[in-house]
């Protein structure tokens, strides 16, 4: 029998460590992909992943509903925009770049790389260079378009879940999708189809 | 629906934005209008694009592993926000003032001196630390500012806890015994680095090296490290720093502090990060160095010759000066003297800890005074040793002195004390000051060299016979004055450049051209002889002869030493004079005459110069 976000929760605050353990696994890809999306990198994806499950952890009582997605990723957000904003006040950018790039981690953090097993490299150079244009093309949106477009888009929340995890009305969450879709349009490449 | 749609209305229908009566307005004008139809496919296949990011993004079974680790450990008391009222806020502020005033008075009692160093087991209790951690907060609000401001380089301290999202777990790690630190250093995104301000630097040496613009810099600060990583930043903006130079070594507890790596940041400019592992929580003292261009130095003399000028006194001076964009307070200066192979002896020089002597010996200088040196609490010696720093303390006028040692090829001067040489500017220092130096006053002529017109010279050793001889005299200009009259005003001479002098070598300064000395040379009979012809009746040698007359006048009130050069521009000649002459090389003669105050001479002299086969016939009289 699958146990409810609620239980698992209430598991964990009573010492069950195996319920935050279930949590962290039920939740961990669609978290860690959207702090990836909202960052443009993952070792900071993964920084904000273990800032948001700690707070999790810390505030598991304080929790009041059913389903803790919203509420989770309603933290990640608030985490997220809390790191973007120390990021620009202090202009600081990842160390590891350029020294560690197994597994795409380059990749994120803004290098073109191609896969060994490509088949046709050029295509694959392409390609790469296009995600890069793409993932540019949310950076350079304000945070809170750019969350609310990573959730109804690759998150597939509902706007109305959005909202509930940004924290204002549906309406206005339609109207920050449209602004980025907007400033999105401008700014995403051209691809033709045998790319992609 | 009149007209086309637009594009607001094309994304509102396809991202489902618009509202239902309105999504069906715009799908019943598609499903009629054809180019409506084609713009709409247009922005979804530029809308694709966005499906490039949508690959899987697992999250990992170590983040997963790290994340529940993290929920094992204790929940941290919640800080609980509520709205206060404004009387509330300064009863609050009073309290909290008022009981950190009683938990220091208390502490005073049993705390005898403070700790530099904090060993790893003897954490504070944990309301010491929270007062701790806000001290440290409210400076690095105040750190990050600047950063943005991009003003001012310095040096910060970026902290980790290990594990989960460093900056907020902070509180957990620092100082607690027995944490085992990871082998891994944690990487550092901009949203969990802490930024500590530093305290200023404690000591700093200059070793300026003249010959090739370029400076050690030996800095000695403070730095406060928390067990784990540590990240050390170096900030350079608008100095001329050396970033290839830096280097950084821990001067206690080095067996305890790893140093791993040097990142440049991409992107950042002019700025280095440090990585540092440290097994010890708490202050430790820091040696930085680099090197840097923009601190000069140059030498200048000042000779007073006496009234008889047959003795001079002579000061030596330094000049150091300071475009590199960095204020260095009470720096420790080292010129080096001479040239410096910078590849292999500027390491050599970097090995040289101590400026005077060995620390951990106290000595007293000429004067009595103590010199210092410096340990830290657990012994461990900094290497730092400053002679009459008390200059600096306490405000004496005893001119400073400045100490010479010879380095092999090359030479080290060391300023006494300390110098704050701030940034675009100059100071002026003593190097040394010798009297009754024996100096040679001397005139010379040369038509060939300095045209018509005799040069004065001034000429002494750099030797013990001569005052000198304790070190090379770096090259710098010279000027000489001499006494003008009885009250002791000085009149300018001539001033000159001169080259580096070692010990035990001559020099000759070249004041100028003589004024009150004349020479004229001329040429009272030219004529020719002795031919020679061929079978051809070709003329094939020749001897010409030439009879000069050259007046010298000295109109000075003191005798003078005059040289007198004379070329023939042939290696064959023979000469006639009417005082002695020296040939000075296969071309010249040099006459030498000692002149009375006030008095003329005359010198005569007549020169057969031989040409063609003529020569021939001089190398066989000669034999």
């Amino acid at each position: 029998m699958v146990k409810t976000d609620k239980s698992l929760l209430e598991a964990h605050i009573k010492g069950d460590t195996t319920a935050f353990a279930e949590l962290v696994r039920r939740y961990g890809d669609s978290l860690l992909g959207y702090l990836t999306r909202m960052t443009g990198s993952r070792e900071q994806a993964e920084d904000l992943f273990q800032e948001t499950f700690k707070r999790v952890h810390e505030k598991a009582d304080t929790f009041r509903g059913s389903r803790i997605k919203s509420w989770l990723f309603a933290i990640a957000t608030n985490v997220a925009i809390d790191g973007s904003r120390r990021r620009s006040r202090l202009q600081v950018v990842s160390l590891n770049q350029g020294l560690d790039c197994a597994d795409g981690k380059c990749e994120e953090l803004g290098a073109v790389t191609v896969a060994r097993n490509s088949c046709d490299p050029s295509q694959a150079v392409v390609r790469a260079e296009q995600k890069e244009q793409v993932r540019q093309a949310l950076e350079l949106l304000p945070t809170r378009q750019r969350a609310t477009i990573v959730l109804a888009y690759y998150q597939q929340l509902s706007y109305a879940e959005v909202a509930k995890v940004m924290g204002c009305s549906i309406g206005t969450v339609k109207t920050q999708m449209y602004r980025a879709l907007r400033a999105l349009a401008q700014r995403l490449p051209d691809i033709s189809e045998n790319v992609i | 629906m009149k007209g086309h749609l637009t594009e607001q209305e094309l994304i509102e229908y396809q991202f489902k934005l618009a509202s239902d009566i309105r999504m069906g307005e715009i799908a019943g004008h598609l499903e009629d209008c054809a180019r409506c139809r084609e713009h709409l496919q247009k922005l979804q296949r530029k809308f694709a694009a966005l499906d490039l990011l949508r690959e899987d993004i697992k999250a990992s079974e170590d983040l997963i592993s790290r994340v529940v680790e993290q929920a094992g450990k204790p929940v941290q008391a919640r800080i609980v926000r509520f709205r206060k009222p404004a009387w509330l806020s300064a009863a609050a502020a009073v309290l909290l003032v008022g009981s950190v005033l009683l938990i220091s008075n208390l502490r005073k009692d049993k705390v005898e001196s403070p700790e530099i160093l904090k060993e790893p087991g003897s954490a504070a209790p944990v309301g010491e630390m929270r007062l701790e951690r806000k001290v440290e907060t409210l400076l690095t609000e105040d750190w990050e500012t600047k950063v943005a401001m991009g003003t001012k380089p310095s040096l910060q301290v970026a902290k980790y806890s290990e594990g989960i999202t460093k900056g907020l777990s902070d509180l957990e790690t620092w100082g607690i015994a027995g944490d085992k630190i990871s082998e891994q250093p944690p990487f550092a995104p901009a949203s969990a680095i802490e930024l500590v301000v530093l305290p200023r630097r404690d000591k700093v040496q200059l070793t300026i090296y003249n010959s090739a613009d370029l400076t050690l810099v030996r800095e000695r600060r403070n730095l406060t490290l928390k067990k784990g990583w540590n990240w050390l930043q170096f900030m350079w903006a608008n100095t001329l720093i050396d970033p290839t130079s830096l280097s950084l070594e821990p001067l206690a507890q080095a067996d305890k502090i790893d140093i791993q790596q040097l990142v440049f940041p991409a992107r950042l400019r002019e700025l280095g990060r440090w990585l540092i592992r440290s097994e010890v929580g708490g202050q430790v003292p820091f040696e930085i160095t680099y090197f840097t261009s923009g601190l000069n130095w140059r030498a200048f003399y000042m000779g007073t010759l006496a009234e008889d000028e047959k003795t001079m006194q002579l000061q030596g001076y330094v000049r150091v000066g300071n475009n590199s964009g960095e204020d260095y307070e009470k720096a420790q200066t080292r010129l080096i003297v001479g040239k410096v192979h910078i590849l292999d002896q500027i390491a050599e020089l970097a090995k040289r800890r101590y400026a005077y002597n060995r620390p951990g010996i106290r000595l007293e200088d000429e004067s009595g005074r103590a010199t210092w040196d410096m340990k830290i609490a657990n012994g461990v010696d900094i290497g730092y040793h400053f002679a009459g720093f008390a200059g600096d303390a306490f405000g004496e006028l005893r001119r400073k002195e400045i100490r010479k040692e010879g380095l092999s090829e090359y030479f080290l001067y060391s300023i006494e004390g300390t110098e704050t040489i701030s940034d675009k500017w100059g100071k002026r220092l003593l190097s040394f000051e010798a009297e009754d130096i024996k100096v040679k006053s001397l005139y010379k002529y040369d038509e060939e060299r300095w045209g018509q017109q005799a040069l004065r010279f001034v000429a002494f050793a750099n030797d013990e016979e001569h005052n000198l001889g304790q070190t090379p005299i770096p090259n710098g200009q010279v000027k000489i004055y001499s006494q003008a009259d009885a009250e002791g005003y000085l009149s300018f001479v001539g001033g000159t450049s001169v080259k580096y002098i070692p010990v035990n070598e001559e020099v000759e300064l070249n004041l100028g051209p003589a004024r009150l000395v004349k020479v004229e040379p001329i040429l009272m009979d030219f004529k020719t002889d002795n031919y020679v012809y061929d079978r051809k009746k070709n003329i094939s040698g020749w001897d010409e002869i030439r009879t000069w007359k050259i007046k010298i006048t000295n109109t000075r009130n003191l005798p003078i030493e005059i040289e007198i050069t004379r070329g023939f521009g042939t290696a064959y000649w023979t000469m006639q004079a009417n005082i002695p002459y020296e040939k000075y090389d296969a071309t010249h003669a040099r006459f030498e005459v000692n002149l009375e105050p006030r008095s003329k001479d005359t010198i005569d002299y007549t020169v057969t110069t031989y040409h063609g086969v003529r020569e021939e016939s001089l190398t066989r009289t000669e034999k």
